[in-house]
């Protein structure tokens, strides 16, 4: 997973198309499930959602990992493929601690990879 | 960025008290007393009368977190950059942009103040230079900078926080995050406040040739520096912003033009000093006013988590943004007030920041809030501030190293007596006696 963004940190972000064929499952913050299936390898689950309207992604920040508006919850059995957060990540989680849970990711953080293709996610509450 | 004028004839004494029922009519955040203590006005409107329009400002202040939202979730309804374009050089324009044609190597408009789909591809450029991870890797730099300047006043035991401590810190940090060796604070000053005279409505014509003439010179300089990271591009903001590209995927590669480039270079240097020293201002006020927090902050200097969090409390209590503007594009209803087409909107997030039904107890610094992450310090939406992380590590950084350094932080001067800048953007000390003593060991 690619953690260091840099000059060139968009090549893979471009949003409002998917061109590849992995699977991402995303329940929105009303509840709606989405089932999204032309994910490409390297998209970010902020861009897939927000390219998606997915309600309560929003990404304010761009994917910078430092606005914590594309708070996720990693489904069951995901977890230990997904990762855990690194430092940063881990201080913007805590800045919503009151709904912060064991399987929250960033949506930005996470990067799609053959290995994630099928994933399902639950966007988190933008307030407790 | 865009702020109207302060009214500089007002009254210096607000003519009526919170609690009498003309207060709202009467108040206004044109006079300099409610500029200093804004908290009763933005409390009255955020009961009485959220979406309230302030008739000497003649702008609708936008007081209520969730109203805020409201607005920042349509960027294309609330506009930035209509307003910003329509007063920028007001009465000068075509004048101003000749001199910039012929001697400051062209005219660049701000590219950020713009709406989407525009916006959404600047943003998109740009984003990748600033991100958390990206920031970190300056940590260390911006760290020796800081220490550097600390070491050089921590014996002096007096000092006024804002002009000797806050405002040099913020420059020379911010050069290094550019990655340029100039360090001459007051020319660095001077360029800033030629170009936010372009959108301050005050300048008179003989002004603006001279501020023109600044502005030339920054962009001279700016340039100069632009050309030579295209060629060897270093580890530094303005490699960032000139080698800025998103690969489309049919394969082509896109990039900032030139104007847009310069644009964003100068507005990275302009946008990061105001606010940026602001809170450096305001933390030196809090430690010197609440020697129990200073001492708390010494306790746990290393203690990562309690720093963070510490600094995003010190930013929602002490805002460095009072309000940030907006133009109506359309007739609309905002919290069941009609605003027509062109509609002037005073986003005052120092208001959502304290908003009680967001934060409870919101004048209390509690640094263990649940939701601490949900201010509006940054704003929010689209146009959320794109240095956050930067700001965040340098408040963060000099919390350290002041506290490390410096104890028995006190004000010199009565807290009454603080004036404020007259501007509705930002909550700015003008000037901030302090006396202090080295830590020694």
């Amino acid at each position: 997973m690619d953690r260091t963004p840099g000059v060139h940190a968009n090549k893979h972000c471009e949003e409002g198309y998917g061109m590849g064929n992995l699977k991402v499952t995303m329940t929105d913050t009303a509840g709606k499930v989405h089932e999204i299936t032309d994910v490409a390898e390297g998209q970010s689950l902020m861009e897939i959602g927000r390219a998606h309207g997915v309600a309560g992604i929003f990404g304010d920040c761009g994917g910078g990992c430092a606005c914590a508006t594309c708070h996720v919850y990693i489904g069951e059995g995901w977890g230990e493929k997904v990762g855990q957060p690194d430092d940063i990540e881990f201080a913007m989680l805590d800045m919503v601690s009151d709904v912060a849970r064991e399987n929250s990711r960033l949506g930005c953080q996470v990067r799609m990879s053959p290995e994630l293709d099928g994933i399902s996610v639950t966007v988190a509450p933008t307030a407790a | 960025m865009a702020a109207p004028a302060i009214d500089k004839d007002a009254p210096k004494i607000c003519p009526v008290k919170p609690g009498d029922p003309n207060y709202l009519d009467e108040a206004s955040l044109v006079y300099e007393d409610i500029l200093a203590n804004p908290e009763p006005y933005y409390e009255a409107m955020r009961e009485h009368d959220p979406v309230h329009y302030d008739k000497k400002l003649q702008m609708w202040l936008i007081t209520r977190y969730e109203d805020l939202q409201t607005v920042n979730a349509d960027p294309n309804l609330y506009a930035v950059g209509a307003g910003y374009r329509e007063q920028y050089s007001k009465g000068f324009f075509e004048e101003f942009k000749a001199i910039l044609e012929k001697d400051g190597g062209g005219f660049f408009p701000d590219a950020i103040m713009s709406e989407p789909p525009y916006h959404t591809r600047i943003r998109r450029l740009i984003e990748g230079t600033f991100t958390a991870h990206k920031v970190k890797e300056l940590e260390g730099r911006i760290r020796k900078v800081v220490v550097d300047l600390i070491d050089s006043f921590a014996g002096n035991g007096s000092c006024d926080a804002v002009r000797d401590f806050a405002i040099p810190v913020t420059i020379h940090v911010i050069c290094e995050q550019l990655g340029i060796s100039l360090y001459d604070a007051k020319k660095i000053s001077r360029w800033s406040e030629a170009v936010t005279a372009q959108i301050g409505r005050m300048q008179n014509r003989e002004q603006m040739i001279e501020n023109a003439r600044h502005i030339c010179e920054l962009q001279k300089y700016l340039i100069n520096e632009m050309k030579d990271r295209e060629a060897n591009p270093k580890n530094d903001l303005i490699s960032g912003i000139v080698h800025a590209s998103v690969t489309h995927e049919d394969g082509t590669v896109e990039k900032l033009t030139f104007e847009e480039a310069v644009s964003i270079v100068r507005a990275v240097l302009i946008a990061g000093n105001d606010t940026t020293a602001t809170a450096l201002g305001n933390l030196a006020y809090l430690l010197a006013t609440r020697p129990d927090l200073a001492e708390a902050l010494y306790e746990n200097v290393d203690d990562d988590r309690f720093v963070t969090r510490f600094v995003e409390e010190h930013l929602r209590r002490m805002p460095p943004i009072r309000g940030l503007s907006r133009l109506t594009m359309e007739d609309t209803v905002l919290n069941g007030k009609h605003l027509p087409k062109g509609s002037h909107l005073l986003n005052v997030y120092g208001s959502g920041n304290h908003d009680p039904q967001q934060f409870p107890d919101p004048l209390e610094f509690k640094m263990d809030r649940p939701n601490l992450g949900r201010h509006v310090v940054f704003g929010g939406g689209v146009h959320r501030c794109i240095g956050l992380a930067l700001a965040r590590m340098e408040v963060k950084i000099v919390a350290q190293e002041l506290i490390r350094r410096v104890k028995d932080l006190r004000l010199a001067i009565d807290p009454g007596d603080i004036r404020y800048m007259p501007t509705v953007a930002t909550q700015t000390i003008a000037n901030l006696p302090v006396t202090f003593s080295r830590r020694e060991g």
